[in-house]
C-alpha cells in the first residue's frame, strides 16, 4: 500500500466532506456517460468517475482512488476491478468508521 | 388457650384408625434419609408417644416453621403402618391447630404393648379360639391380631422390649419361644398388667374380613391416596390415576437369565406423576389390560427407588407391580385428570443441558430423513430415522426415531410422541409458524458450525486455546478459531481404512496387509482387494498471536485438500509427486475458520492437549467482515 499518498474511505454521503483531497471508495458500474463511468456507491448514491478507465474491461465492482473534484465525482487516478461480487454493506460501514471515531487508526 | 388433646390417639391409630382425625403434640422433628428430604414427628397425645412420618408433600410445613416442636396439629390423613418392626404413622395430611405450645401432660414413649394392652383381655380368648398364633410365637401373641388388619401383625417383640419397663420383661422373650401360643398370650398378659394404661380406644373402624383360614386379612379397599404421598413406608394404598404412556415390551438377558420387562406411567388429579414397571409374568397380567389415556386404580404394588436415567418424571420413587397387585380400570371418565402434563423446554435450551437429560419438546417438523437399517452393538439391525423440530426460540434439533417409532404412522406414534396435540403450547407454536416462523432462518444445535450464533461461537486466537486452559474439564471444550496453515505434514497423511459397511456407516478401521495382495480387517474379520484410504492429517496453524498442532480426519482433511485421501495417496506413491506437493503446497497461507474439538489425553503416562478440526470453512471475507464490524460495534459500545 502506498502510504506517501493516503486516500480517505468515502461513501456517497462523505464525499463532499472531501473535495479536493484523495479519496477511495468501490463503486458498482451502472454505465458510462460522456467518457466518464456513472457508478453506485456504497451507500446507494450515483457518482461520476473521470479519468482514464484501464483497456481491460471494468467488472461490476471497480475500486477508484483519486481526488474529489465535486460533491459527487472523483477525478480518479487507480482503477482496480474487485469483481463481481462485493459486500457493499461492509465496505459501507467501513467508510463510516474511517470518518468517525476510530478516523486517527487511518491513513 | 387450654387444649385437650385427643385423648387415647396414638393407641387408637396404632390400631388401625384412619378417621379419628386426633390432636396430638409434635415433641420433635428430625429429618431423615438422604436420597429424599423426609421428616420424622414424634408425635404425643399427653399419655403415649408415637414417631409418625411426614409424606414429603408436607415437608414445607416443617420447613416453613408451620409445624415444630410443641405445635399442636390435627392428623387429617394418616395410616399407622409398619416399617422394619415397628410402627410409625405416615401423615399425608395435617392442620396446625396451634404453632406453638408446651408440652401437655407426661408423654411415655409408646412401645406397642401398652397399645396392645389397652384391649380388653378378652381379646386373649379370642385369640387362641383363632388358633392364629401358631405362627406368632415369636410376636407374643399380640392380642390385637385378630382384629387389626393384617400389615400391622407380627414381631413387634424387638421393639418392644426396648421400651418395657424392665421389672415387668425379664422373662418374657426367652419364654415366648417355648411357651404353647395360647398360654403364651396368657402369660404375656399377666406379665404386663402392672403398665397398662386405662386407656380405652374410643372407636374401631369396621375392617372387613373373610376369613382365610389361620391368616385373616383386612379386605376393605385401601383408600386413595395422591401419587405424590406414596413413599415405601405405606402398608396400604390405592392411587387413582391415568396412563399417560405405555412403554414397548422389552426383553432381556442377564446373569439370571432371559426375561422381559414394561413399564407404564400415571398421572393423578394432583399432577402428581410415577412410573410402574413389570417383569415377567406379571408383564402376561398387566401388558393388555392397560391402555394409554385410561383411568385405572392401582394398589399394592412396591416401591423402589426411581431409576433415574431412565425415568424422567418427577418422583423418587417406581412402583414395581407384583402377582398381588390390581390394576382396575375406572369405567367412568375422570375429568380431573388431565391428559398429559408436560414442561416444555426451548430448544436453545438443549444445548447448555447436561448429558442425558429428558425433557419436553414441542416443535414443527420441518423435514423427515428416510428410515436406515442401523447395526446396534450386540450385532441386531434396528431402524433409525431422523427429523429436524423447529421452535419459536429459533434454533431446529435433530430428533432421532428407533426401532418401530420410526415406520408407525402418524397418530399411531402418540404413545411417547404427540402429534398435533390440542393443547395451548401446541397452538402457540403453530401460530408462530404460521405467523413467519417458517421462513425464520435458523440454526441447527445438532450439527456443524454455527456461524455467529450466539451460544455455539466460542471465538478464540491460538495463544488463547493454550492460556485459558482449553481441554482440560472432563468435557472437550469446543473453539472456533481463525488462523492459516503453516504447514502439513506429508510423510504419513493417510490410513488405510476398512471400506466395509456396517448398518448404514463404514467401518473405517485401520486394515493391514493379508499375504501380498490383500487387506484384512479385524474388526469385520475378512479380506478384501481394495482398502480405502482417509485423512489422518496433521498440521500446523497460525494466527497473529501463535502456532499450534492440530489434526484432522477424513471430512476436514477433505475440506481443507480438496481432493479424496486415496487420490493423494496414489499421487505421491504411484504418479507424481511434484503434483502431490504442488498440492500441498497451494493450501499453505489460506485463511480457514476452523471449529476445534480440544480435549486434554493421556498418552502412555503424559497428558496432551489433543486439538481436532471437526471443520474446516475457507473464510469468506464479507461474513468475517461483517463479524468484525460487529465486534468494533461492541467495543464502542463498552
Amino acid at each position: 500500500m502506498d502510504t506517501s499518498k493516503p486516500a480517505i474511505f468515502v461513501n456517497g454521503a462523505l464525499l463532499p466532506m472531501h473535495v479536493r483531497k484523495r479519496v477511495r471508495t468501490v463503486i458498482q458500474v451502472v454505465g458510462a456517460d460522456r467518457g466518464a463511468i456513472v457508478g453506485k456507491s456504497p451507500d446507494d448514491l450515483q457518482l461520476v468517475v473521470k479519468g482514464s478507465p484501464p483497456s481491460a474491461p471494468l467488472s461490476n465492482f471497480v475500486e477508484v482512488i483519486g481526488i474529489a473534484d465535486s460533491e459527487k465525482s472523483i477525478q480518479a487516478e487507480i482503477w482496480t476491478n474487485f469483481g463481481e461480487v462485493f459486500d457493499t454493506h461492509s465496505y459501507n460501514q467501513l467508510c463510516q468508521l474511517a470518518n468517525g471515531e476510530y478516523q486517527h487508526l487511518f491513513l | 388457650m387450654p387444649v385437650n388433646l385427643t385423648p387415647n390417639a396414638i393407641a387408637t391409630i396404632n390400631d388401625g384408625d384412619v378417621n379419628l382425625k386426633p390432636l396430638v403434640q409434635v415433641l420433635d422433628i428430625k429429618q431423615m434419609g438422604s436420597a429424599q428430604e423426609r421428616f420424622r414427628l414424634l408425635v404425643s397425645d399427653s399419655v403415649l408417644t408415637q414417631h409418625a412420618m411426614l409424606g414429603t408433600q408436607l415437608n414445607d410445613r416443617v420447613k416453613t416453621g408451620l409445624v415444630k416442636k410443641g405445635s399442636i396439629i390435627q392428623l387429617i390423613d394418616y395410616i399407622c403402618s409398619q416399617v422394619q418392626k415397628r410402627k410409625i404413622i405416615v401423615v399425608l395430611n395435617l392442620e396446625t391447630i396451634i404453632p406453638d405450645c408446651e408440652i401437655i401432660g407426661n408423654p411415655k414413649m409408646v412401645s406397642d404393648a401398652p397399645a396392645q394392652n389397652a384391649l380388653p383381655n378378652t381379646n386373649s380368648m379370642l385369640l387362641s379360639t383363632v388358633g392364629y398364633n401358631n405362627l406368632s410365637s415369636q410376636s407374643h401373641g399380640s392380642n390385637m391380631h385378630s382384629i387389626r388388619p393384617a400389615l400391622s401383625s407380627q414381631s413387634h417383640d424387638g421393639n418392644m422390649q426396648s421400651f418395657r419397663p424392665t421389672s415387668s420383661t425379664q422373662n418374657q422373650g426367652g419364654k415366648m419361644h417355648t411357651f404353647q401360643p395360647a398360654l403364651g398370650a396368657q402369660n404375656y398378659g399377666n406379665d404386663v398388667q402392672s403398665f397398662r394404661p386405662t386407656v380405652q380406644p374410643p372407636y374401631q373402624p369396621p375392617p372387613s374380613y373373610r376369613n382365610h383360614g389361620a391368616v385373616m386379612k383386612n379386605e376393605a379397599p385401601a383408600r386413595i391416596i395422591p401419587i405424590n404421598a406414596l413413599n415405601p413406608y405405606q402398608g396400604r394404598w390405592a392411587i387413582k390415576a391415568r396412563i399417560t404412556a405405555k412403554g414397548d415390551l422389552r426383553r432381556y438377558n442377564n446373569a439370571r437369565g432371559d426375561g422381559k420387562v414394561f413399564s407404564f406411567d400415571l398421572l393423578d388429579s394432583d399432577g402428581g406423576e410415577i412410573r410402574v414397571t413389570c417383569f415377567n409374568a406379571v408383564v402376561d397380567r398387566f401388558y393388555d389390560a392397560v391402555e394409554v389415556g385410561k383411568v385405572y386404580l392401582i394398589s399394592k404394588g412396591s416401591l423402589k427407588p426411581a431409576q433415574k436415567n431412565f425415568n424422567h418424571l418427577k418422583n423418587d420413587w417406581e412402583i414395581f407391580l407384583e402377582a398381588t397387585s390390581t390394576v382396575d380400570l375406572c369405567p367412568e371418565e375422570d375429568g380431573s385428570i388431565p391428559q398429559q402434563q408436560f414442561s416444555f423446554k426451548p430448544i436453545s435450551e438443549i444445548e447448555s443441558a447436561e448429558n442425558n437429560s429428558i425433557f419436553d419438546v414441542i416443535g414443527i417438523v420441518i423435514s423427515v430423513n428416510p428410515s436406515v437399517p442401523i447395526l446396534r452393538k450386540n450385532g441386531m439391525e434396528t431402524q433409525r430415522r431422523i427429523l429436524n423440530l423447529k421452535d419459536g426460540s429459533g434454533w431446529t434439533i435433530e430428533l432421532t426415531l428407533w426401532g418401530d417409532f420410526c415406520n408407525k404412522e402418524g397418530q399411531k406414534l402418540q404413545e411417547m410422541l404427540f402429534i398435533n396435540p390440542d393443547i395451548p403450547e401446541a397452538h402457540a407454536v403453530k401460530d408462530w409458524f404460521d405467523r413467519g416462523g417458517c421462513d425464520v432462518a435458523s440454526m441447527s444445535i445438532s450439527r456443524d458450525i454455527v456461524q455467529g450464533g450466539p451460544k455455539n461461537e466460542a471465538r478464540k486466537t491460538v495463544s488463547q486455546i493454550k492460556h485459558e486452559g482449553l481441554g482440560r474439564s472432563d468435557k472437550p471444550d469446543w473453539a472456533t478459531v481463525r488462523a492459516s496453515i503453516s504447514f502439513i505434514k506429508t510423510d504419513t497423511f493417510c490410513y488405510t481404512a476398512c471400506p466395509l459397511m456396517i448398518g448404514d456407516r463404514q467401518c473405517n478401521k485401520k486394515v493391514t496387509r493379508s499375504g501380498n495382495s490383500r487387506w484384512q480387517c479385524d474388526r469385520c474379520n475378512q479380506e478384501f482387494d481394495e482398502c480405502d484410504y482417509r485423512y489422518l492429517l496433521q498440521i500446523q496453524i497460525q494466527d497473529h498471536t501463535g502456532l499450534t498442532w492440530v489434526t484432522a480426519f477424513q471430512e476436514s482433511g477433505e475440506e481443507i485438500l480438496g481432493y479424496p485421501a486415496k487420490e493423494l495417496y496414489l499421487l505421491k506413491y504411484e504418479s507424481n509427486d511434484t503434483r502431490f506437493a504442488d498440492i500441498i503446497r497451494s493450501r499453505l497461507f489460506y485463511q480457514y475458520l476452523f471449529r476445534l474439538k480440544i480435549k486434554e489425553e493421556m498418552y502412555g503416562d503424559e497428558q496432551r492437549v489433543k486439538i481436532t478440526i471437526f471443520k474446516a470453512d475457507k473464510v469468506s471475507y464479507s461474513s468475517e467482515s461483517r463479524y468484525m464490524l460487529d465486534l468494533i460495534s461492541k467495543v464502542h459500545a463498552h
